[in-house]
């Protein structure tokens, strides 16, 4: 499934970013190829979030380089959705009091047309089903498990060339995360290009094609899921066993 | 207390009630989707009434186009707000914003008062777009420019009502009032919304200021009455919430009216403020509104 | 975690050793400034101003360093102006005996307004506070009954929209004779050295610190058991007694006062005053008070366009420089100890260069 040949969706260049007088990320580079399935291990506070946030323009920038396709995007967050990146945040960060179908329609707000919106619901709904259930529900309202559905449909409403997913596991019991990855499974079987930020390797071992360690901002250590595992000195060191 | 002195109360109270949910709104919208505290909205207020006087008193133009340019210089008046203060404020650190920009829209609603009083003087005018005439139902007495007050209150918050909700301008201004980030994420460029809305906003303003005008007279403080009594029903509502703002509009309009009857014109307000102090210590973030959250 | 060093927070005071001389050459000023201003119009206009900037300090305490919104201000000067009048008016006391029950009235008064509105927040407070003192305006205002007659005229409990006039005087004039308005320049600018030092004090102290904590991490700050109402009312209260006991010292330095002082624009000039000053600085209010009060003589040849200009001032500056004068003026100080540390350093590291060669 790995796409080496095709030059990459999303490449980072030594990028640096952080809040006020901190940087959290101290120069990172990867590359996300047409395809593949990315995902970005770490503990938390190291910069897992603030790299997905970088990337969507919620964070500025403060070197290094983001291309898309290709071509070099500097931009505020709108700029950079218009450019087909969607950002699955952290919490979901779903519109707490509009209803689900609301949510969805505000994920492809920048949708071209309405049969281009029906077309990408009907996907959506197909994929997950509990949502078509749930269109008229205020999102405020949802479990925890149909808030975190909620918030990748909202996603793949984007239509984007690129997913970025942020610790869809967070927060939810075993069983429900086994849906959520299921899903997320399916969206890489039906080819699309994923970038996944998890707290922890073996949740990813089957899906990722390739992963990066990140430790303090900085990427210590890349390559396919099932070779990390079976380092116990790294997860030892760097997720604490 | 005799039927047709309670009709009298109840058709004032309505109609004040009318203008202070008009009022309420403008500035519970801006302040729902962009944290701002629009304090020159009472001066955005008195320029609509003004501008409608200037259209069909001055330039003898007929009364819809009176309306129409009071319309127009609230909605410029937004733009303008936008364009001078609030884009220059957001490129500061955006924790200092909220007092920033009220101070800096305090400044700017006196500097207009004192802009129109310098230029139509600080004696009262009366404002040509008043309908005299009282329809009688029975007991009941209905002044027409009260009629017309009420209808065009109900058919502006219809308006707001499907503007906000069934359109894809509408859903990204409330997108942005409970997401900021989330609204950014799905590609909803804030800053237009901020514009946009400060617009809508300026162009309620300038509404508004006509009707309160109709029923009393143009002066410079026009604004000022009707936006100190929609901050304090703000405040109860919860700011931001616009149905709770409407409620607690009519609410509180028919409240005053009685203790008017009943105690007389001075106590009307100081009551307000008891009501609304007793109704906070009860519950800190208004009447309708749940802690900490903003939206619409 | 960072391989930046965190930028150190702005003190909102100057070092220890920099306040000390700015307050040595204030006072020599202070001093001096009798010595050479003949005009009584000037004299009355500095007295006038060092009111504004005693108001404008505690305010600029209470926005700058607790975070408390208030546009109760001018309506808390005036409790303690008013109930200064009306003692001695009332009472027949001398003005004297007058400021502090009145100062300690407007306490009260401002602790009830506290107790209503500091359980809120930010814009609340605000919008409360305004309701708050636009309503005393309106209730003194619209006062028509009768409370006493003096001679054949009616006057109200409240004094109306007239006000109180001739209840009493400070005295300087039996002492001083024509230089009177030397004598209640030296109490005027003594109430404002108090305050100042007061205000001083409360910075440094605890309750300044534990406001610090808030600002920069609240949720930090709660947890540390900080507790943010408080800590607030306290403040509250405290400038409340200055602004109170200065309202007192206005109405007996004018033998007057009116619902005038509750106007709009004389709020507007107490926030101008902080807003150019500089928000949260301790000398801010200070320099405020000088560069409006002079640009208030310059637009007075400008008649009505004065308010107007007041506006503009406010709007354009909290545009412009966000921090005011002095926070403008620390900014600058800072960046030219930079680069003179750059300079050293730089300086520092090329002179052991020959030596290794």
């Amino acid at each position: 499934m790995t796409a080496a040949t095709l030059p990459p969706v999303l490449s980072l260049k030594n990028i640096v970013s952080g809040y006020g007088g901190l940087d959290i990320l101290k120069g990172i580079s990867l590359d996300v190829g047409a395809g593949e399935f990315v995902t970005v291990v770490g503990p938390n506070g190291h910069g897992k979030s603030t790299l997905l946030k970088t990337i969507s323009g919620l964070v500025p920038l403060r070197a290094g380089s983001i291309s898309i396709d290709g071509t070099e995007v500097t931009g505020k967050p709108h700029t950079v959705a218009g450019l087909g990146v969607a950002h699955v945040p952290q919490g979901d960060m779903l519109f707490p009091e509009m209803s689900v179908l609301e949510n969805l329609l505000m994920g492809a707000y920048l949708a071209p047309g309405k049969a281009e919106i029906d077309r990408r619901l009907d996907e959506v709904y197909t994929l997950l089903p509990k949502l078509s259930d749930r269109r008229h529900q205020i999102a405020s309202t949802l479990s925890g498990g149909e808030r975190r559905m909620a918030g990748i449909g909202r996603g793949l409403m984007m239509g984007g060339r690129i997913l970025l997913i942020d610790e869809p596991s967070l927060g939810l019991a075993p069983l429900i995360i086994e849906q959520i990855y299921g899903v997320i499974a399916e969206l890489s079987k039906a080819g699309r290009t994923i970038l996944l930020v998890e707290e922890n390797p073996a949740r990813v071992e089957d899906l990722a094609d390739k992963l990066h360690l990140l430790d303090d901002g900085a990427i210590v250590w890349s390559g396919p899921p099932a070779d990390l595992l079976a380092r116990e000195e790294l997860l030892a060191t760097y997720l604490g066993g | 207390m005799t039927l047709d002195i309670l009709m009298s109360i109840l058709v004032a109270g309505i109609t004040t009630g009318a203008l202070y949910a008009l009022a309420t709104v403008g500035l519970s919208l801006v302040w729902g989707s962009m944290g701002m505290l629009n304090m020159a909205h009472a001066a955005m207020l008195t320029m609509g009434g003004y501008a409608a006087f200037t259209v069909s008193s001055a330039l003898g133009l007929p009364v819809i186009a009176g309306f129409a340019g009071a319309i127009v210089i609230g909605m410029i008046g937004g733009s303008l707000l936008y364009m001078l203060i609030v884009r220059n404020l957001l490129k500061n650190d955006k924790s200092t914003f909220e007092s920033n920009v009220m101070i800096a829209t305090v400044g700017i609603g006196i500097a207009l008062e004192n802009a129109i009083l310098m230029i139509y003087g600080g004696q009262p005018l009366k404002q040509p777009l008043s309908i005299p005439g009282t329809l009688m139902l029975g007991p009941l007495a209905l002044p027409y420019q009260n009629i017309v007050i009420i209808l065009t209150v109900v058919v502006l918050m219809a308006f707001i009502a499907l503007l906000l909700n069934r359109t894809r301008m509408g859903r990204a201004i409330r997108a942005t009032a409970q997401n900021r980030d989330a609204a950014q994420l799905m590609g909803v460029a804030v800053n237009r919304v901020y514009f946009q809305v400060l617009v809508l906003s300026g162009g309620l303003a300038g509404i508004c200021g006509v009707m309160v005008s109709s029923i009393t007279q143009l002066s410079p403080p026009l604004g000022n009455d009707p936006m100190l009594k929609a901050f304090i029903m703000c405040v109860v509502a919860g700011l931001g919430n616009l149905p709770g703002a409407v409620a607690a509009a009519f609410g509180l309009a028919l409240l005053e009216a009685f203790i008017q009857y009943a105690a007389g014109a001075r106590w009307g307000f100081p009551s307000l403020l008891f009501v609304v102090i007793a109704v906070l210590i009860w519950r800190p973030s208004g009447l309708f509104g749940r802690a900490q959250i903003r939206r619409l | 975690m960072s391989n930046q060093p965190v930028s150190r927070p702005n003190s909102p005071t100057g070092s220890a050793k920099t306040d000390l001389a700015i307050t040595v050459v204030l006072i020599a000023i202070a001093i001096a400034l009798p010595f050479f201003v003949d005009s009584r119009y000037v004299m009355g206009q500095i007295v006038l101003a060092l009111f504004y900037a005693t108001i404008a300090s505690q305010w600029n305490l209470l926005f700058g360093f607790s975070g408390i919104f208030s546009l109760a201000q001018m309506a808390i000067f005036a409790f303690g102006g008013y109930a200064t009048a009306m003692i001695c008016f009332y009472f027949g006391w001398n003005v004297w005996a007058a400021v502090v029950p009145g100062a300690v009235g407007a306490m009260i008064f401002s602790l009830a307004v506290g107790l209503a509105c500091l359980r809120l927040t930010g814009v609340y407070v605000a919008l409360l506070t305004l309701a708050i003192a636009q309503t005393m305006y309106q209730l003194i205002v619209t006062d028509t009954e009768c409370f006493t007659m003096v001679g054949s005229i009616c006057r109200q409990f409240t004094g109306g929209a007239v006000g109180f006039a001739r209840f009493g005087e400070l005295g300087t004039r039996a002492l001083l004779k024509g230089q009177w308005l030397v004598g209640n320049y030296a109490i005027v600018a003594t109430l404002f050295a108090i305050t100042m030092l007061f205000t001083y004090a409360i910075i440094k102290s605890p309750i300044g610190l534990a406001f610090r904590a808030l600002k920069d991490n609240p949720g930090y700050a709660v947890a540390r058991g900080v507790n943010r109402f408080q800590a607030q009312l306290l403040v509250f209260g405290i400038s409340a007694f200055f602004t109170g006991l200065a309202g007192g010292f206005y109405a007996a330095h004018f033998q007057a006062i009116g619902p005038g002082i509750l106007s709009m624009s004389q709020l507007m000039f107490i926030i101008a005053v902080v807003v150019v000053g500089g928000v949260g600085t301790f000398w801010g209010p200070l320099v405020g008070t000088v560069i409006l009060v002079a640009a208030d003589e310059l637009m007075r040849e400008a008649g009505e366009f004065r308010t107007f200009g007041l506006g503009i001032i406010i709007a354009l500056s909290i545009i412009l420089m966000p921090k005011g004068l002095v926070g403008r003026l620390g900014d600058l100080v800072r960046w030219s100890r930079k680069r003179g540390q750059a300079a050293h350093r730089e300086k520092l590291a090329e002179s052991p260069a020959p030596a290794g060669e």
